[in-house]
């Protein structure tokens, strides 16, 4: 009764895929950030890499795309589809927070001052952490559902870096408002430094879904 | 002619499927785990089933308690009629006698309903037997008094009973999956199989006991019990096999036409507990029925006992879990069908008593 195979299931390695695929772009995010940071950048580079996360977030489209189609086919109940779409478009999301801040960049020829760079590279880095942690829970509800009905305390983790990058964010935030310049300015680099961010609310809210999914799920 | 009077227990039949489909399937249904018409056909089928294998014990048990009831005929008045040469008159008295017992149980169903009060037909029917009882019966006579008093008493006592040993079991079951089984399942796909698994294996065990437990509701007062000692058929049906197995097409074609809004209203208001929680539960009630069932030797109430296996289940989380103002509505039901009914069986009892006495 418990030996049950769930190697192969072609929706676990779909979401698998496609949760790759977003990494990927946020990988190639990583990169443009890092490289708007440089001081000598020239916006002709941020465009190639730009259009790089541009091809990575199609690629995750489609990957999302093949992981809904496969479900209908499923042997899974109406309710854990609709879980397993909400967690796979939550996905989707971060893939388009990152290439929407690589355009909007670009169009607008943005790039923060010097002094904001340690702590941004920080925030994309700590969302990559926990990107990693989100790719283990969703596996874990593939290969060890009970113990993770059992104990979901790997959700607390990524919990606790968004903490992290909320502050950093806040400090962020105080800094620019206190800058010298114009507060369209201001606004202007608020609104990108609220783009990096919103990243890591995507991936808490999905260790949210998950953790709601549990709950729900227990005897 | 006299058969139009069995339309009475039938249509009895009819409105219980109606209403207990939604006690064995409502949760799957209304969450989508099985398909309603999946569900309506495993219901029919296993009512039934459970009726045709089980259900005359009941129907024994009913007719025992109608025939010192004085709403079936018991064998020396058989055999007075025999000798009077009133068999047919008798047969024609006691099929309206059942058929005024189910009117005052579906009556009883109506006004409760039309109150917007819980409501229980199995126990408005028993209700209605023993208030029809204590018009005609004679308390006084301390042999009537030594067979009803009992009965009185074990009908009663299931109002507490029921409830309690439904959730009692549904307390084990949770807490055993709860803590040994849980953790075992490999993953998601695993725990959905074991869901949808547990959900048809309830539903059509709960089906059963419905067919065990309901069926004689329908048909015992249209059964001759001293037909065998008699020889001589002095109500509509001689056979308690037929009679249960009547008695559970009944039911079932109540599934089979009109299940579906009550199935899915009654599935959504209990749909907020857990999906193992709820077949578990299912499986408690079931038990419990068909427990109740061999132990009593009289229908009871399959809403009683998803109340408790309800209740059983949450108190697995602690007390604070349990909603004990939910008691209070039930405990109208619980009191109130089958006084109700009893009251109206009294009523026509005195007012046809020139005819019937």
């Amino acid at each position: 009764m418990f030996n049950h195979k769930t190697k192969n299931n072609p929706v676990h390695m779909l979401i698998m895929e496609q949760i790759n695929d977003v990494e990927n772009c946020l990988i190639q995010f990583e990169s443009f950030i890092r490289a708007s940071s440089a001081q000598d950048v020239s916006f002709d580079s941020l465009n190639t890499l730009a259009k790089g996360i541009i091809e990575a977030e199609a690629v995750a489209d489609v990957s999302l795309r093949k992981m809904i189609d496969s479900l209908s086919g499923s042997s899974f109940l109406t309710a854990t589809r609709q879980d397993l779409i909400s967690i796979a478009t939550g996905c989707d999301a971060v893939a388009n927070k990152c290439e929407n801040y690589a355009k909007m960049s670009v169009v607008q020829n943005f790039v923060f001052p010097d002094e904001y760079n340690e702590d941004l590279l920080r925030i994309v880095s700590i969302s990559r952490k926990q990107f990693d942690v989100l790719r283990k829970s969703i596996s874990l509800l593939f290969s060890d559902f009970g113990g993770l009905l059992k104990d979901h305390s790997i959700l607390d983790e990524i919990r606790k870096y968004e903490t992290e990058i909320d502050k950093i964010e806040e400090s962020l935030y105080e800094r620019i408002f206190k800058m010298d310049i114009s507060l369209p300015e201001k606004m202007q680099m608020s609104d990108f430094a609220d783009k990096i961010a919103d990243i890591s609310d995507i991936i808490e809210n999905l260790a949210d879904k998950i953790q709601i999914m549990l709950v729900t799920r227990k005897a | 002619m006299i058969y139009l009077l069995l339309f009475a227990g039938l249509f009895m039949g009819w409105s219980l499927g109606t209403n207990d489909a939604a006690n064995a399937f409502g949760t799957a249904v209304a969450t989508n785990v099985v398909k309603y018409r999946t569900a309506v056909i495993i219901i029919a089928l296993l009512v039934v089933a459970g009726a045709f294998i089980g259900g005359s014990n009941n129907i024994d048990k009913v007719a025992e308690l109608s025939t010192s009831n004085e709403v079936i005929a018991s064998e020396s008045q058989v055999s007075e009629a025999i000798e009077n040469n009133t068999v047919e008159t008798l047969r024609l008295k006691t099929a309206i006698k059942a058929a005024i017992i189910f009117t005052c149980a579906g009556l009883t169903v109506f006004i409760m309903s039309y109150l917007k009060f819980p409501v229980s037909a199995n126990q408005s029917i028993t209700g209605a037997i023993i208030g029809w009882g204590l018009f005609y019966a004679d308390y006084a006579n301390p042999e009537i008094l030594a067979i009803n008093l009992p009965q009185i008493g074990k009908f009663a006592s299931t109002w507490i009973l029921n409830p309690l040993g439904a959730g009692l079991i549904s307390y084990i079951l949770v807490w055993i999956f709860h803590k040994f089984v849980e953790e075992k399942f490999s993953s998601l796909s695993h725990y959905d199989k074991i869901v949808k698994t547990g959900y048809l294996f309830a539903g059509a065990f709960a089906s059963y006991s419905i067919g065990t437990n309901s069926s004689a509701n329908v048909t015992a007062l249209y059964y001759d019990a001293a037909f065998n000692k008699t020889g001589v058929a002095a109500n509509l049906l001689t056979d308690a096999r037929v009679a249960a197995t009547i008695g559970g097409v009944a039911i079932a074609l109540g599934v089979l036409t009109y299940s579906k809004r009550v199935m899915m209203t009654v599935g959504s208001s209990i749909a907020d507990i857990s999906q193992i929680d709820g077949f578990l539960v299912i499986i408690a009630m079931a038990l419990t029925v068909v427990i109740m069932g061999k132990w009593m030797g009289i229908p009871v109430s399959t809403s009683q006992a998803v109340v408790g296996a309800v209740l059983g289940a949450g108190l697995t989380r602690g007390k604070e879990n349990v909603h004990l103002g939910v008691f209070k509505n039930i405990a109208i039901a619980w009191v109130s069908s089958p006084t109700v009914a009893g009251l109206l069986a009294y009523i026509v009892a005195l007012a046809t008593q020139k005819y019937f006495a």
